[in-house]
């Protein structure tokens, strides 16, 4: 192994390391939100707006990441919407995962036992404070595990990006392999930035998943 | 904006002939999926811990490190060792070598609902291990893994268009082919997207069906 | 709303009736209950007792007839109109804080301790700061003698524990009425006893009170009236020694009393 590559490629690897960070802290968390407000939605809304949303999830759900980037990328200018790589993979990395958090947190909602919703109503909360301090707190301890599990699943899907050359993790790799002829080493270091991600993740589950279990612990 | 249907029309019969090339890779990534992943989990649950030790890395692995990387890694590195395989068989054994380890998450999931007490009437019977799991165990776990495996045909759909990176002229390739002609970008891959939908619709109406089926049985 | 008369009826319950799609659980119920009156339902499983129950408070929005609590009709503008409007959920609830209501099933949120249960309304319903909600949590903690448990979560509360937290936390809304459905059947045995003791305290105080009940003991002993359903109706209402006495005057209500007896409870 060649260490001096290292030195010349890690700054670039770094940087692709961050805009793979950037890209999936914002685009899971866009698609966390853009998903609570589904579930929502489809919770509280009128029958036209659930159907809608059910096609939504439901088509997103059965086609590639890579052809809604596509749609995006190269679709965008002909209805206006002319993104940068970045922007453009940050969007669809939200409108891709949105329909997997909405059906996480639709599962959520109906974990949570009918009967404290009734109890809530019963001494007059209302409802959008039941949905605030009983039905999200509650229902944040049966899906704490699958959304960790998602985050993880999105880390690797970050590196469908490169396609559309954003200068993520994959792509800085690609680069120094194609410029220096090598395949270990950047490929290790590759791999070793994802299982950091994968690590990272589980670990701050692990933590979160602690945290919203704390009242069923026997004393 | 004007959305022509007309470039649609005129080069559906390329997507279509390109979407054979979709379900091939995804179809015999599942083949490849469901052997290995039967041997994968066979080793994962084994006594012997150097054989379990080493299926749980596989499992790590091929979960942990993107498909796509681990599709470039095929497809670079398998020459590289001296293995000339055509780009297409490589992408179908990255793809099942993959799925496999998802597979074998599935079916031991799958097995640990299995009473054990099958296995114990099994051995007081004196039915060999292989028969057990050729003839009882796997027909079963499959049957109750069921939807989780039609899921991850899906998943193969929809992840066989990473092939296209390495040059495999599948539907997402073909499409990209296509909008360099005619520079019509919106229309061809929202077809493409339609195309996919719809195999993955087909898929899992026939994963229902196939479910109705075994429940009677 | 308005305070009426004491001797009036604080609950006026009149043509009550209740379908699920094409299944009549509720036939024309006519039912009074006076102020500080303690009045228990009884009657086979299915009758409709729950269902009663919850149409008091709207909890299911009742077809036909009326319901009033002190003048106001629950739940609807108006019970003229057809079809009917139910009110605005910012009037219901305001309704509702007169209603107390007590769960088979405890219903206490998990993820809030027993004192933070209690507080929870008083703070965002009656806009207590959170001093005073504190306080007046604690004093309806101590009314049902668990002053000790405020830090518990309900996890670590007994059944009789939470169900008395429960309680606490309907009384503290200070309502004019209370509901319970069956409060005891999710209890061990031995966990029954102090649950209804502190029922019985709160009859003593005056506290109006529905309870659907399958603990005839308790029906016969505290309750002014009984009243029996059957298949959707009303079928008998009347004191406890009429009900309970060697022999009612209805052949459908000896019939289910008959079991009790045989079993020695009443
Ligand atoms: N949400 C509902 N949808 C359809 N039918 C219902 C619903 N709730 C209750 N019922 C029916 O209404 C009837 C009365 O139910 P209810 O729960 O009031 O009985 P109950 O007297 O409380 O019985 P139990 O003693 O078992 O609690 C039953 O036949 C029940 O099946
Ligand atoms: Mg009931």
């Amino acid at each position: 192994m060649e260490f001096d590559l290292f030195l010349r490629y890690g700054p670039a690897l770094l940087t692709g390391f961050g805009v793979t960070i950037l890209c999936w802290l914002v685009g899971s968390f866009g698609g966390l939100v853009l998903g609570f407000v589904l579930a929502c939605l489809y919770r509280y809304g009128p029958a036209p707006l659930r159907w809608v949303i059910y096609a939504y999830v439901e088509v997103i759900r059965g086609t590639p990441f890579m052809i809604q980037l596509f749609i995006l990328y190269y679709g965008g200018p002909h209805f206006g919407l002319l993104l940068s790589p970045i922007q453009a993979g940050i969007l669809s990395f939200i409108v891709y995962g949105s329909p997997y958090f909405s059906e996480i947190f639709r599962s959520g909602f109906n974990a949570v036992p009918h009967g404290q919703v009734e109890a809530a109503r019963c001494v007059g909360l209302s409802e959008g404070r039941i949905l605030r301090r009983i039905i999200l707190p509650q229902m944040l301890v049966p899906i704490t595990a699958p959304l960790t599990n998602f985050f993880i699943i999105l880390t690797k899907e970050t590196a469908i990006l490169s396609v559309v050359t954003v200068p993520e993790l994959l792509y800085e790799t690609q680069t120094m392999a194609a410029e220096t002829f090598t395949f270990v080493e950047p490929f290790l270091v590759l791999s070793l930035f994802y299982w950091l991600m994968v690590i990272g993740t589980s670990w701050v589950g692990a933590k979160a998943e602690a945290r919203v279990t704390r009242h069923l612990r026997k004393a | 904006m004007n959305f022509s249907f007309d470039v649609i029309w005129h080069n559906l019969p390329y997507m279509l002939a390109a979407a054979r090339w979709t379900l091939l890779i995804s179809l015999g990534g599942m083949a490849i999926s469901l052997v290995w992943g039967v041997f994968v989990c066979a080793a994962r649950i084994s006594s012997g811990a150097v054989l379990s030790r080493l299926a749980a890395l596989y499992i790590s692995f091929f979960r942990g490190v993107p498909l796509l990387v681990q599709l470039l890694l095929f497809y670079y590195m398998l020459p590289y060792v001296g293995l000339d395989l055509p780009a297409i068989a490589a992408a179908i054994l990255a793809v099942g070598l993959c799925s496999a380890a998802y597979s074998a998450e599935i079916l031991r999931g799958a097995l640990q609902t299995i009473p054990r007490g099958q296995t114990e009437a099994a051995d007081a019977l004196g039915i060999p291990t292989f028969s057990l799991w050729r003839r009882i165990l796997i027909p079963q776990a499959i049957r109750i893994g069921l939807p989780s495996l039609v899921n991850e045909l899906i998943l193969l759909v929809k992840v066989s268009s990473l092939a296209s990176v390495v040059g495999i002229g599948e539907l997402t390739r073909i499409s990209q082919n296509i909008t360099g002609e005619t520079y019509r970008p919106l229309e061809i891959y929202v077809a493409a997207a339609v195309i996919y939908f719809l195999i993955n619709l087909v898929i899992s109406l026939l994963g229902r069906l196939a479910e109705k089926r075994l429940q009677v049985a | 709303m308005d305070e009426t008369p004491k001797d009036q009826p604080i609950i006026r319950i009149s043509g009550l009736c209740k379908y699920f799609d094409d299944f009549e659980a509720l036939r024309d119920i006519t039912l009074d209950v006076n102020r500080s009156e303690v009045l228990c339902l009884i009657g086979p499983s299915g009758s409709g007792k729950s269902t009663l129950l919850r149409c008091l408070n709207f909890l299911e929005a009742y077809d036909g007839g009326e319901v009033y609590l002190e003048g106001d009709l629950i739940g609807w503008r108006s019970a003229r109109e057809a079809p009917r409007r139910p009110l605005s959920s910012e009037k219901l609830r305001r309704q509702r804080q007169h209603i107390g209501m007590v769960f088979q099933q405890f219903n206490l949120w998990p993820h809030m301790t027993a004192l933070e249960n209690v507080a929870e309304a008083l703070m965002h319903v009656k806009g207590l700061s959170k001093s005073e909600a504190t306080t007046k949590a604690r004093a309806a903690l101590a009314k049902v003698n668990l002053s000790d448990k405020e830090k518990n979560y309900p996890a670590n509360l007994s059944g009789g524990q939470q169900q008395r937290v429960a309680i606490a936390r309907a009384i503290a809304m200070e309502p004019s009425v209370m509901l319970f459905d069956e409060p005891t059947s999710a209890l061990d045995p031995e966990l029954v006893g102090e649950v209804l003791s502190v029922m019985k305290e709160m009859a003593n105080e005056g506290m109006t009170m529905v309870v659907v009940t399958h603990e005839m003991g308790f029906a016969a002993h505290v309750a002014d009236r009984v009243a029996f359903l059957e298949e959707g109706r009303l079928v008998a209402c009347s004191p406890p020694s009429e009900i309970f006495g060697r022999e009612p005057d209805d052949p459908r209500v000896r019939a289910f009393l008959k079991t009790y007896r045989e079993r020695n409870v009443v």
